[in-house]
């Protein structure tokens, strides 16, 4: 079963890796956060040493890096969308569709493994931004461990939003329609918690301070894993993959 | 091995098949004949998994299409109307792709790409990127595709389309090759085509059988139908009648001043038509004998068995 899901995800992963676009944006992603991240070791140096000189101390985790995550969660907000709109759009575009659906593989090993064709390619940006904090190591000592699960919560946010973009591209022909809806729905997202603002309702509040991908994350950030935060990452993703699998599938009715 | 049964699909108001029913047994070459848009692409579409009937049943080797779609895929190779290949991989690559997508073992994967190469004659460009190739190659990897894993059956959806006259005639080579080797079923809407390829042939028109025949009973039915395209200076409906009633003149089109005469092909026939112009003083200016060509095939069926009666059996 899982066998062409494997074969369309390596394959989509090394067409995905080698195109000239990710390169570029990769390199943009490289080239952003270089230019912000220098700054802001400047910066916290500067902040450090006076919250020493006054008997306090910085946490480097909640100050330099939870600045550099939100600032590879927001460039990561645009770039997946561009790694994933062609994952589907392009094969009904040039009827290589056909030939995905008249294989003997299901539509869920199809979504599947353009899915995980995407996220080998978003783990690769967030290897360069994870870059970062690894040469701060040099010069800077701090525990690894919040860090590691800060990366693990990015990960898995890039998940969701690697699915967010699949299921994007697979509603429409159209690369472009593809970013933007994919785009949209990204924002939504990490939008969707503020909501919680606008109800008094302790029950509403709640639901929507659960579903709120920033709230989530911040438990990562503090080093913490949650079994719950996991699963909602997880699910989030899987959601969207099943809503793929389901248009790939229809397909087949229409 | 393969069983249509009263096989029906509309695309919202529009009927694009209409109760189709048809078999074809094991190691059988059959063509599917029809104007474009006749429903063969839908009807192939439908066979192969890709697309679901509105109604109707649909067995290849005993599975039912719509419910064991897997079974059915792992014996078809398809090649539809563009072929799917990969623009931006290698021919070698593209096929060792397509083969462990169709389930082929690990280790088979290189003989039978390298099988599949050779087949299609390939081998000189399984080094290049697709991309780079012409659209007779492209079409060629395109079969190469359908063939890669060595499937019972193979579907192809006009195969020939766009190819210029060098590669249509080895294209047909190459399928007439692979004869005997796989259940075939192709469609096409040029005539010569089945006639090199098929053993019996389906002509399909508007989403409904008009015709299922060997290709022995359809060339009699060509040998029989001649045309005479007569261009005169003065016709007249008297004209048209005189000719409609002479002996062997099935039937008579008027389009200005050149009529179309479908007549049986006998010479007293073609003698009788020259005479009865000439005596009537209609003017004749030129009078050729073309055989019917596919146009005038379907004219001519549609014409004889009335749109409302699809009719499965032999003619």
């Amino acid at each position: 079963m899982m066998r062409g899901a494997w074969t369309v995800a390596w394959k989509d992963f090394r067409v995905l890796v080698a195109s000239p676009m990710f390169l570029m944006v990769a390199g943009l992603c490289a080239c952003i956060w270089s230019y912000n991240f220098l700054p802001q070791i400047f910066q916290f140096e500067r902040y450090a040493a006076r919250a020493f000189q006054s008997g306090g101390g910085l946490n480097i985790h909640q100050t330099l890096f939870a600045s550099h995550l939100a600032r590879v969660n927001i460039i990561l907000i645009f770039a997946i969308p561009a790694l994933t709109m062609r994952l589907l759009a392009e094969e009904k575009k040039l009827r290589t569709y056909d030939l995905l659906l008249t294989v003997p593989i299901t539509a869920a090993e199809i979504s599947l493994g353009k899915f995980l064709a995407a996220f080998g390619a978003g783990l690769a940006l967030i290897s360069i931004s994870f870059l970062y904090p690894l040469i701060t190591l040099a010069f800077a000592d701090f525990s690894l461990g919040p860090l590691m699960t800060s990366y693990l919560g990015m990960a898995l946010i890039m998940g969701i939003y690697v699915a967010v973009g699949l299921f994007a591209s697979s509603v429409t022909e159209s690369v472009v329609l593809a970013v933007v809806m994919a785009l949209i729905l990204n924002l939504a997202l990490w939008f969707l918690g503020q909501a919680a603002e606008m109800t008094d309702q302790p029950e509403m509040v709640k639901v929507l301070e659960h579903i709120s991908v920033p709230q989530q994350f911040v438990n990562f950030m503090k080093g913490t894993l949650k079994v719950s935060s996991l699963l909602f990452f997880a699910s989030a993703a899987a959601f969207f993959v099943f809503l793929t699998e389901r248009v790939v599938e229809s397909s087949r009715w229409r | 091995m393969i069983e249509v049964r009263d096989l029906t699909k509309n695309y919202g108001d529009r009927t694009a098949i209409d109760r189709l029913n048809f078999s074809v047994s094991k190691g059988e070459v059959v063509g599917f004949l029809g104007p474009n848009g006749a429903g063969k692409s839908t009807t192939m579409k439908i066979i192969t998994g890709y697309m679901a009937p509105t109604s109707g049943i649909v067995k290849v080797a005993g599975f039912d299409v719509f419910e064991s779609p897997i079974e059915v895929k792992r014996r078809i190779g398809y090649l539809p109307e563009t072929p799917p290949v990969y623009m931006d991989m290698f021919v070698q690559d593209y096929l060792k792709y397509v083969a462990r997508l169709r389930g082929v073992a690990s280790g088979n994967l290189n003989s039978m790409v390298d099988a599949a190469l050779e087949k299609t004659n390939l081998q000189d460009v399984r080094k290049r990127l697709i991309h780079n190739l012409s659209k007779g190659y492209r079409q060629r990897v395109g079969l190469a595709q359908a063939l890669v894993a060595d499937p019972e059956i193979l579907i192809l959806d006009e195969p020939t389309v766009g190819l210029d006259p060098k590669q249509v005639a080895e294209m047909r080579k190459l399928i007439h090759s692979l004869k005997g080797q796989h259940t075939i079923v192709l469609s096409t809407h040029i005539l010569p085509e089945v006639q090199a390829s098929c053993e019996r042939i389906i002509i399909i028109n508007r989403g409904r059988i008009v015709a299922e025949d060997s290709l022995a009973g359809l060339s009699k039915r060509m040998s029989g139908g001649q045309k005479l395209v007569v261009r005169v200076r003065r016709p007249s409906s008297r004209l048209e009648k005189g000719l409609g009633d002479v002996a062997g003149v099935h039937q008579l089109r008027a389009e200005g001043n050149v009529l179309q005469i479908d007549v049986d092909g006998a010479e007293d026939t073609t003698e009788a038509v020259a005479n009865l112009i000439v005596a009537e003083g209609a003017g004749l200016l030129e009078m050729k004998s073309t055989s019917m060509d596919l146009e005038d095939i379907f004219i001519q069926l549609t014409s004889e068995l009335g749109s409302a009666q699809p009719t499965g059996g032999a003619l």
